[in-house]
């Protein structure tokens, strides 16, 4: 099916170059122009809170609530960040948003930033996004210029900064607080929370964090209206549109705009183009590296929050990477788990230390060291990770051993005892590499 | 009482239930913390009381209802109706499996670990019995070179960051940092090779593994082989609290720490130092096991004075002290004796040397080294408001929301004070700093980089700066109600409205504005305390400095009030008890005036004794005595006058001169060389008795090890020479000492707080009325002048500044005897500005040429840099005598106090070609 795009409608369009002429000649900043003159920025919090939009960043947290959740008090100084780092494997749905259409986020942006009453903003943007980073340099200073940033922007008493905030390559500063700490300049390492950056975030002061994609929404809700918001997508839970980045063994990989609580089998087969080869598919990720595996069973689970919650896996940050019946499990897991052991903060004892006790067992295991008693090892290991870290990132990096073997414990076993490879162009080669 | 019943009132409390118990807490509290207050244990690793939370390790997780996973009780504050569970089946194997994790890459190395027996790692791994299975390849740290002191194993580590939080939060040294990310990050420094900083010991101490050890002690012990023994460290006057641990068989002293509570460090130091130490407390204890200790009685051989001195017994050294004595007294009476006493000595010994000084040999001329300065303050703050001691305490300082530091290096000179002002900073107390020095960058804390004002007045200038406050506040009318209409603050006003803002400008290199807002910020305080120090106390002046502190806080009402007052910062450990032991001329012990009738009187009647009436000798008038042959046998316990007064005092001259001179010492100094009768002293760490800290605190002082062998407790000395003098001091021990001192003055007890417990004495603000009316006046125009030449030398004329002083690494000279301060610092150097020392073309380490603008002589000195020094000053620290930089100096006595000034002088610098 093909579907009315939302987010992507001007960066679709041809010829569109993503310059502020470009934007305001397909409407952009109107929505500013309508919130500065009929909402105040309670009521702005209001409307999105009544348009159900939720967070794309990963937790999927309604937006309009997170706002609510800032003090009252107008004397205190409050932020808005915006959390351009994405880095999570096989995602990469805001960079297309931040490379082809920066004015529809720094639009989203300056709405948020008016409604939770913030007079300085920042956009984090992942380090290697350097193209990125030079189209949202130009974009802003644009904005700047035609007045739509700065100082009593359009006219009105507001003021409103952007700024933007490079990274230095670290996964982890995608994590809301980690990416704060980065911007005070010190080391990116999460805070504990409570305390909540809503209270106590960017230089201890209120703080809302949102995703690229989230805020991107935001100039379409506020033209089109909540009515329309709310009819679109899987509502009441999940309305809206989502841009999944599809990956792995299909043929047409890319971002696909769609609304949400499509299947993932149209999502697949239709929008992606299917798999490569005309495989089976054997393992889908529905939601970026941190999400659980799902296997074929689940191609006709909609592709919204609940639903991909109700079958073990979350919806996350929109990756969705596909995998034919030829992938050997045991080594898809440990690739993402050498991605997440590389990536670990270190600040908190399970997740330093459980996440390359992971990689080394399952290196082990997929070069033929194995032993039977490993498997339950490595459940008690992830179990003990899991819901006892500080950040969200100990709950992500068991996702992938937890979830194969949940649907793939053979294949573990299989490389245990045959020290070989089940399936795949590997298939029956032994493995013994190196000694254990 | 009303006060503190007035805080409970305000302090909201929770109630909340932990493992079926219920408990009631302040607001605020942490789960851990109301948890042990119910005698729960929950175990940790990174959580410590005197650090913001963390929250990593993990080890202390709970499960609180209605929250949906388990919560770091370490972070999480309590809330009313909470209900905790802290020993479920699934928070003990939470606890199991993060005790794996961090034992998964930690080695088995605990019999060669000096952690082991106080390790919390060892005590919860077998109370809480990880599974141990990680049978993956251990993580391995290259083995680096951290630091001659400190030892850094990182394979121990478990990434705790208790040692780097403390370094920045507590200490603000930032010494420290963890680098590399994840699986690998590990404890670095910022040091150019080895770890640069200011060696507190305090990461070591937080540290609960072995990660990072002590070096001085390593594998030398086991911690439950030593004995602990709580005492009062011997260094400065902010008088911290400390354990010795040592080897009683071996009377070694071994290390020292300052954590209480239990075994796993969970509970930070008691003391007026909350566990705090400096690298003098924690690293300078090798002065007492220092090979270069006397343990033998020294004396002239065959009795000629130019005869070389050798050993002795200590019958024979005894029998030619009291034999001497005796001649001396008997042929020219008790006048022909001075005696100077060092304060770093206990009250006990002090209080027996004077009485020996003023009943056995019948002299008055007793004084000590308070004189260096610490009368000053004492004489200005007895006029004050009726006692030395400070008003405010520590905690005042830590509570003000005005802290006004001026006239000292506080990091160098009070470092624990320091710790206080940094924390009442850090609440967000306005900090002024009245400093020449510039802020500067570096891993050596500096309290100008955290002041809110810093008046970056001329070197020397601290008597303006604060002239310019009085005046300020006396313009804007914001005396303190119901003051000004006071003849004597109409004289005040009338006197400084004479100084015009220009002299004052020119005098101190300030803005008048700068200094009006300062006075702003001080008027509008409601807690505000003055901490000064060495610039002022030991400086020109130093007395009418005080005294105008004193008129600048009584004039503000902040003389007596509640939490505010003048807080002087004294360098040894105990002038206080100096002082108060009356080892100065004009006091009795417990503070009576000497020439005071009835003080004279009530000390007569308890030792039934005459005193000598005096006016007894002040020390440099007793050396000039000595010289001229008034004075014919000198008494110098503990007491250095060659090594401290610059040669031109003529100190070396007086020794010579006299006919009998006794060294009682731990080491041979350079005044030991040049007496008669050389006795070796027992160190702080050998007996038993008090130290009185610089706010008044009496402090046991407590027997870690017997003496060191042939060495004596000094009221032991004196006690035995007295007995052979037929006029016997007798004391069993240090304890009768102590009972006979709170006898005469109850408010000498260990554990007296300030002056509130000083029977007979009038309140502080009794006194301070009685001062604004009666002597606020006295000499004014003398201490509100501002002298025309009251200017500093600018260095363009190749004339420096140039300042003594205390080191954060050494004091007096023996810190020069502690193996571990010397690895830290064994060399002086003559710090200076870069702009300085690249006009001058030296680099670091190079020598540039010292000589006295003023008098002869010059002296070869390597060059630092150090950018807090302004341009045109330089900074030699004053513990080296090598090269004899004092010895440049000359001497000016304070009309006032007869305090000997000098630590500044006036000097040229010149390239070495
Ligand atoms: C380890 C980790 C990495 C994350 N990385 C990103 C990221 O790259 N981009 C992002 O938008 N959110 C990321 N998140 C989620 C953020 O913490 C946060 O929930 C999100 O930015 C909030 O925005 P939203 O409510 O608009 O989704 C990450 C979370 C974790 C735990
Ligand atoms: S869970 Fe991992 S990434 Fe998150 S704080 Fe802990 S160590 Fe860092
Ligand atoms: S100053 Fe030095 S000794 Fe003290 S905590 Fe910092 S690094 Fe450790
Ligand atoms: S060195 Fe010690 S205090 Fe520092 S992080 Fe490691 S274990 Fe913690
Ligand atoms: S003690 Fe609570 S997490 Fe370390």
């Amino acid at each position: 099916m093909k579907y009315e795009k939302v987010l992507h409608k001007n960066l679709e369009t041809p010829g569109y170059t993503g310059s502020l002429a470009d934007y305001e000649r397909q409407g952009g900043y109107q929505a500013i122009r309508k919130a500065l003159k009929e909402y105040a920025p309670t009521q702005l919090i209001d409307l999105v809170k009544r348009s159900g939009l939720r967070g794309r960043g990963g937790a999927g947290f309604p937006a309009g609530t997170k706002w609510d959740f800032l003090p009252k008090d107008p004397a205190l100084t409050r932020y808005l960040c915006c959390n351009a780092d994405e880095s999570e494997p096989g995602t990469f749905k805001d960079r297309e948003l931040i490379e082809r259409d920066p004015h529809q986020l720094i639009e989203g942006m300056i709405l948020a930033a008016y409604a939770i009453g913030a007079k300085v903003a920042y956009i984090y943007i992942r380090g290697e996004f350097v193209y990125g980073a030079q189209v949202l340099e130009r974009a802003l200073a644009e904005a700047n210029r035609a007045g739509y940033l700065g100082k009593k922007i359009l006219k009105s008493g507001t003021d409103i900064e952007i700024y933007l905030h490079r990274g230095a390559g670290a996964y982890i500063c995608g994590e809301e607080t980690a990416l704060l700490e980065s911007i005070e300049g010190k080391r990116g390492l999460p805070r504990n929370k409570p305390p909540f950056p809503a209270i106590h975030g960017l230089y201890g002061k209120p703080t809302v964090i949102n995703n690229v994609e989230t805020l991107s929404n935001l100039p379409h809700i506020v033209n089109r209206g909540v009515e329309w918001f709310t009819s679109i997508g899987s509502p009441p839970k999940s309305p809206g549109m989502r841009i999944f980045s599809v990956s792995g063994h299909v043929n047409r990989p890319g971002n696909y705009e769609v609304p949400m609580g499509i299947t993932l089998r149209e999502l697949i087969h239709e929008q992606a183009g299917g798999v490569l080869g005309n495989k089976k598919i054997k393992a889908i990720i529905p939601g970026g590296a941190s999400a659980a595996f799902l296997t074929e069973s689940s191609l006709d689970v909609k592709m919204d929050f609940e639903s991909i919650a109700q079958v073990g896996s979350m919806l996350g940050s929109g990756g969705v990477t596909v995998m034919d019946e030829d992938t050997c499990m045991v080594s898809a897991a440990l690739n993402l788990m050498e991605f997440f052991a590389h990536e670990t903060c270190g600040k908190c004892s399970p997740c330093r230390e459980g996440s390359s006790w992971l990689v080394q067992m399952m290196r082990r295991i997929e070069h033929g060291h194995g032993r039977m008693e490993d498997l339950d090892q490595l459940v008690r290991i992830c179990n003990n990770i899991g819901g006892k870290t500080v950040c969200a990132f100990g709950d992500a990096e068991i996702a992938p051993i937890l979830s194969t073997l949940k649907h793939w414990r053979s294949e573990y076993e299989y490389h245990i005892k045959e020290k070989k490879c089940l399936v795949g162009n590997r298939g029956g080669q032994l493995l013994t590499i190196g000694k254990h | 009482m009303a006060d503190t019943d007035t805080v409970k009132l305000k302090t909201e409390t929770v109630k909340l239930t932990i493992d079926g118990r219920e408990v009631e807490v302040p607001k605020g509290t942490l789960v851990i913390e109301a948890a042990r207050k119910l005698g729960i244990e929950i175990p940790f690793f990174c959580y410590h009381q005197k650090l913001k939370s963390d929250g990593n390790c993990r080890m202390c997780l709970v499960a609180v209802e209605k929250m949906p996973k388990l919560q770091v009780s370490c972070s999480v504050p309590v809330s009313e109706g909470m209900v905790v569970h802290a020993n479920t089946t699934v928070v003990q194997e939470a606890r199991k499996g993060v005790l794996d994790f961090l034992l998964a890459n930690h080695p088995l190395d605990c019999p060669i670990c000096d952690e082991g027996g106080r390790c919390p790692l060892q005590d919860y791994s077998q109370k809480y019995t990880a599974y141990g299975q990680f049978k993956e390849e251990k993580r391995i740290y290259e083995k680096e070179f951290f630091s001659p002191l400190i030892e850094k194993e990182m394979n121990r580590c478990i990434q705790c960051m208790r040692c780097v939080r403390y370094c920045d939060e507590v200490i603000d040294s930032k010494a420290l940092s963890s680098v590399n990310r994840g699986y690998h990050i590990e404890i670095g420094h910022y040091g150019e090779k080895q770890l640069e900083c200011e060696f507190c010991g305090g990461c070591v101490q937080i540290c609960p593994v072995g990660a990072l050890l002590n070096r001085l002690p390593l594998y030398e012990y086991r911690p439950w082989m030593l004995t602990r023994t709580e005492t009062t460290c011997a260094y400065c006057a902010d008088g911290c609290s400390l354990r010795l641990e040592s080897r009683p068989q071996t009377r070694e002293v071994i290390e020292v720490t300052s954590f209480w509570g239990n075994e796993t460090k969970t509970v930070w130091g008691k003391g007026r130092n909350e566990g705090d130490l400096c690298a003098k407390g924690y690293f300078g204890y090798q002065f007492v096991n220092s090979p270069n200790r006397l343990t033998k009685p020294l004396v002239r051989k065959d009795g000629r004075r130019d005869g070389p001195l050798v050993e002795a017994s200590w019958e024979e050294a005894l029998e030619r002290v009291a034999e001497e004595f005796g001649r001396i007294k008997g042929l020219h009476g008790g006048e022909a004796f001075g005696a100077l006493a060092s304060a770093r000595c206990t009250n006990e010994n002090l209080y027996v040397f004077q009485k020996f000084i003023r009943l056995v040999l019948g002299s008055p001329n007793v004084d000590s080294s308070v004189r260096y300065g610490m009368v000053n303050a004492a004489r200005a703050l007895t006029e004050l408001t009726g006692t030395p001691r400070w008003l405010p305490s520590y905690e005042d300082i830590t509570q003000a929301d005005l802290v006004f530091v001026i006239g000292t290096d506080i990091t160098h000179s009070n470092p624990i004070v320091g710790l206080k002002v940094k924390a009442a900073a850090k609440k967000g107390a306005k900090l002024i700093v009245g400093s020449p020095l510039r802020p500067r960058i570096s891993t050596l804390s500096h309290i100008v980089n955290l002041a809110t004002r810093h008046l970056a007045h001329r070197p020397g200038a601290e008597r303006i700066v604060v002239i310019g406050m009085v005046k300020a506040v006396l313009e804007q009318g914001k005396a303190a109600a119901g003051l000004a209409e006071h003849p004597s603050i109409a004289r005040l006003r009338e006197t400084v409205s004479k100084l015009s803002q220009k002299q004052i400008e020119s005098a101190t290199g300030l803005s008048y504005d700068a200094i009006r807002a300062a006075a702003e910020e001080w008027t509008a305080a409601s807690r505000a305390v003055i901490v000064f120090g060495e610039s002022i106390v030991r400086a020109r002046d130093g007395y009418e400095t005080v005294r105008i502190l004193g008129d600048l806080a009584l004039l503000t009402g902040k003389l007596t009030a509640e939490g505010c007052g003048l807080a002087p910062l004294y360098e040894e450990n105990n002038e206080m008890g100096a002082y108060e032991m009356g080892v100065v001329p004009d006091r009795l012990p417990g503070l009576g005036r000497l020439d005071h009738e009835p003080d004279r009187e009530r000390v007569q009647r308890a030792w039934k004794e005459p005193i000598p009436t005096g006016p007894g000798l002040t020390m440099i008038e007793m050396l000039a005595a000595a010289r001229e042959g008034r004075i014919r046998a000198l008494y110098l316990m503990g007491e250095n006058p060659v090594g401290t007064l610059p040669a031109s005092a003529g100190a070396a001259e007086a020794l010579e001169s006299a006919e009998f001179v006794v060294s009682q010492d731990l080491f041979l100094t350079e005044t030991g060389e040049k007496a008669d009768v050389v006795l070796p002293a027992a160190s702080f760490a050998e007996q038993n008795g008090t130290f009185t800290n610089q706010e008044g605190r009496v402090q046991p002082v407590r027997k870690a090890i017997e003496p060191i062998h042939g060495t004596r407790p000094d009221w032991e000395i004196l006690s035995q020479i007295a007995v052979e003098m037929g006029h016997p001091l007798e004391y069993q021990d240090g304890a009768e000492v102590s009972h006979e001192i709170a006898r005469l003055w109850p408010a000498c007890r260990p554990g007296g707080p300030g002056w509130r417990e000083i029977p007979g004495r009038s309140e502080p603000a009794v006194a301070a009325e009685r001062y604004r009316a009666e002597r606020l006046t006295e000499g004014i125009s003398e201490r509100y002048r501002i002298d025309s030449g009251e200017k500093v030398p600018a260095s363009s004329n190749g004339r420096f500044h140039l300042a003594m002083g205390p080191l954060l690494f050494h004091s007096g000279k023996m810190s020069l005897q502690a193996d571990g301060l010397m690895k830290i610092q064994n060399r002086p150097f003559l710090y200076m500005a870069p702009e300085d020392a690249e006009r001058f073309g030296v680099g670091e380490g190079q020598s540039v040429r010292l000589r006295s603008a003023r008098g002869p002589g010059s002296v070869e000195v390597a060059v630092k840099i150090d950018a807090k020094y302004p341009p045109g000053m330089v900074f030699f620290p004053e513990s080296f005598n090598e090269p004899p930089v004092k010895d440049l100096l000359t001497v000016e006595l304070d009309k006032a106090s007869h305090v000997p000034v000098f630590k500044t002088a006036e000097v040229v610098i010149e390239k070495i070609t």
